[in-house]
């Protein structure tokens, strides 16, 4: 009977010693919230082990190790995101608007602003306007589809008849600030010579 | 003696010239230039630059390489040059290893690198633009952001 004791306190006293159970193992957690549109991004947790997606509002991952790999999302209670992040995120400042950035898309190998695109140009106007602007960033690129010589030309043009078009609603010149790129920074990432309508776009960035 | 002195002279104004003529480019290391701003401070909140602890306040502002760091009871909320806005909850430490927003180059990027703590994050420009340039380090992981809010917790040692 005495010697069951012995062995009892001995457990006791490894699991003080190594923490048994009741702590917890060292866990980072990424949690998304959706942002002020109620919309949520899109975000990659990566370890040594691997990788997840994370992109529903709401959900969370856990990492234990780096040389695990995340655990699979799961929903986290709204309780718990409070307990943990409120103070960090009542220290978040409000919303910044110092840039308004706007993205037109062009047809494939062409100087053509698709319908959505030339419908913003109005919006594009009327920002600078209201803004009293005098810092408007325009910034040409192409896809992957051919030479890089012949889209730095492509991209060029592109932006530069984005200038014109300002131009013609009555922006000032020195406000706008033209630069492009070619086929250098594609928005969405693919293998050369391969089309992507999102990367055939010109950046307005109104400040 | 007359003509190494000329030579010197010479020598002294072509440099000042060339130095000139590169305009901006003449930028020395210790004056890297302010990527952002403290909005929020409160409790123990300092940033640490070279070594140096500052005291957050409202309006401080911030460069590439600094910590930000906070207390039991502190917090510090950031607003970067590209609208990005990042806060840490108490006991916590942040690193700022890489912060570029220069429209007019076409380069964007941003990395943040959390030691401890809790951290909330709501993405700005360079996240949309350059989406693949936008990453938050813990100790165990590497979070690629595309455009959005989340809060993060890492527990130190």
């Amino acid at each position: 009977m005495r010697q069951w004791r012995n062995v009892l306190f001995v457990l006791i006293f490894l699991c003080l010693l190594i923490g048994c159970g009741a702590h917890r193992a060292k866990r980072d957690l990424i949690v998304l919230l959706p942002d002020q549109n109620g919309k949520g991004g899109v975000i990659t947790v990566t370890t040594q082990g691997g990788s997840q997606i994370l992109d529903k509002p709401g959900y969370g991952i856990e990492v234990e190790d780096l040389n695990k790999p995340p655990v699979a999302p799961k929903p986290v209670e709204e309780k718990e995101v409070n307990d943990v992040f409120v103070p960090a995120l009542s220290a978040l400042p409000d919303r910044a608007s110092r840039f308004i950035l706007f993205i037109l898309y062009f047809e494939h190998n062409t100087t053509k602003l698709t319908h959505e695109s030339s419908d913003l140009l109005s919006g594009v106007q009327k920002t600078i306007k209201s803004r009293n602007s005098n810092e408007v960033y325009v910034v040409g690129h192409t896809d992957l589809v051919g030479t890089e010589a012949y889209n730095v030309d492509l991209s060029s043009r592109r932006a530069n008849y984005v200038r014109d078009l300002l131009l013609s609603r009555g922006i000032k010149p020195k406000t706008l600030f033209v630069s492009f790129y070619g086929k250098a920074r594609p928005l969405v990432p693919t293998k050369d010579e391969v089309p992507e309508p999102r990367n055939r776009r010109v950046e307005v960035i109104v400040r | 003696m007359n003509l190494s002195k000329a030579r010197n002279l010479f020598v002294s104004l072509a440099t000042i010239l060339i130095l000139l003529s590169m305009g901006g480019n003449v930028s020395p290391v210790y004056a890297s230039p302010t990527i952002g701003t403290v909005q929020k401070a409160s409790g123990m909140a300092a940033v640490v630059r070279q070594g140096q602890t500052i005291s957050a306040t409202v309006g401080l502002e911030i460069r590439e390489n600094d910590t930000l760091r906070t207390g039991p009871d502190g917090s510090i909320g950031v607003i970067f040059s590209d609208d990005t806005l990042l806060s840490l909850g108490p006991e916590s430490a942040l690193v700022i290893d890489k912060f570029v927003f220069a429209p007019r180059e076409g380069k964007f990027s941003i990395a943040l690198r959390m030691i401890r703590g809790t951290a909330a994050y709501l993405s700005g420009l360079i996240s949309k633009l350059a989406p693949d340039s936008a990453h938050f380090e813990t100790p165990s992981a590497s979070i690629g952001i595309r455009g959005t809010k989340f809060v993060v917790r890492v527990e130190g040692k």
